[in-house]
């Protein structure tokens, strides 16, 4: 067996692997800070989020619904609709996390985030290796909540910080991620019907926009692959 | 207590979201097509969640050159090509981005 699968050495080099995403993710994390301020939550309540919740876009959109007087229960179904590629995550990962003991589960299971879905995904039974997933998972967790607390005590002393444009950098980051996946044709509709529906449904203000458009993109993405394999 | 109630519901619906089909005890299977349906998850997912932020800043629908958001991710699209490196490509694009709303 190879040094690289010994826990310590695996779990440093998710650690490592997810360094730059973390890092990128600094302007969304001293947002979702600030922006707990500026909504009138506690300090507390602003970490608690994202320690509890850690869910960036979910978080963001929350605190606007709390800030305009939402409901407790519009924004769970909000949260609900807004979160739900994780089930597909889950679903995708369940081959080679579900086999493992309740407490590898529930732990990778509680950070699977995009970012540890996309770093790991690829990887078969073979492949997958619980100690990088976990140190993939736990060092995001870890800057995304140091993050957070840059940005409630930067936003209780400089107000405005949400017209900065700082979510552009899950943008960034997002873009980063896809296009290197983008090399096949099936791959190219499937991002281009999801762009597509995600403006369309978003404009429309569909509560469940994101999910819905995912779904559309993997759906003309596994059709196309359909049509493509079966031609050669 | 109000906001407490929100953060911790919303803990629960995002762990059972991200945990429920790890379960074991859940009966599933699935099929081969459904495993290449969910090898589209990373492009179709991610992508999703950058189409309103690029091309709807402020949630208003902006197809105009000077929507920074989308001359932005042109650029780290064209940075991922050329120097393929995640980081540099995130880094210089998050710089032309901020210089790009300080100039405009």
């Amino acid at each position: 067996m190879s040094n690289s699968h010994l826990p310590r050495s695996a779990f440093l080099r998710g650690a490592a692997a997810i360094m730059p995403l973390s890092l990128a993710t600094a302007p969304w994390g001293l947002l979702a800070g600030s922006m707990a301020i500026e909504a009138n939550l506690t300090p507390l309540q602003g970490q608690g989020l994202s320690s509890i919740v850690f869910a960036g876009a979910a978080q963001l959109v929350a605190i606007g619904m709390l800030k305009g007087g939402a409901g407790v229960f519009s924004i769970l179904l909000t949260t609900l609709l807004l979160t739900s590629q994780h089930l597909l995550y889950g679903m995708s990962m369940r081959s080679v996390i579900s086999p493992l003991p309740g407490r590898w589960r529930v732990g990778l299971g509680f950070l699977l985030t995009d970012e540890l879905f996309a770093l790991t995904s690829q990887h078969d039974k073979q492949q997958f290796n619980r100690w990088y997933a976990l140190g993939v998972g736990l060092t995001f967790y870890i800057a995304w909540n140091l993050f957070t607390l840059a940005g409630i005590v930067l936003g209780s002393s400089i107000p405005g910080l949400e017209h900065l444009g700082l979510d552009f950098s899950i943008a960034a980051t997002f873009i980063a991620l896809i296009t290197p996946v983008v090399r096949n044709v099936p791959t190219v509709v499937c991002v281009a019907v999801s762009l597509f529906c995600s403006v369309l449904f978003s404009y429309w203000q569909w509560g469940s926009a994101l999910v819905l458009s995912g779904l559309a993109g993997m759906a003309a993405g596994f059709i196309c692959n359909k049509l493509y394999l079966e031609r050669t | 207590m109000m906001v407490w109630a929100v953060i911790i519901g919303m803990g629960v619906l995002v762990f059972l979201n991200r945990y429920v089909f790890l379960e074991p005890r859940l009966p599933l299977r699935l099929s081969s097509n459904a495993r290449q349906f969910l090898g589209f998850a990373v492009p179709g997912m991610l992508t999703a969640i950058c189409g309103p932020i690029v091309f709807m800043p402020e949630k208003q629908l902006n197809l105009q050159w000077d929507n920074p958001y989308l001359l932005s991710s042109l650029v780290a699209v064209g940075l991922v090509i050329w120097t393929r490196s995640t980081l540099i490509s995130m880094l210089l694009s998050m710089g032309f981005f901020f210089l790009l709303r300080w100039w405009l």
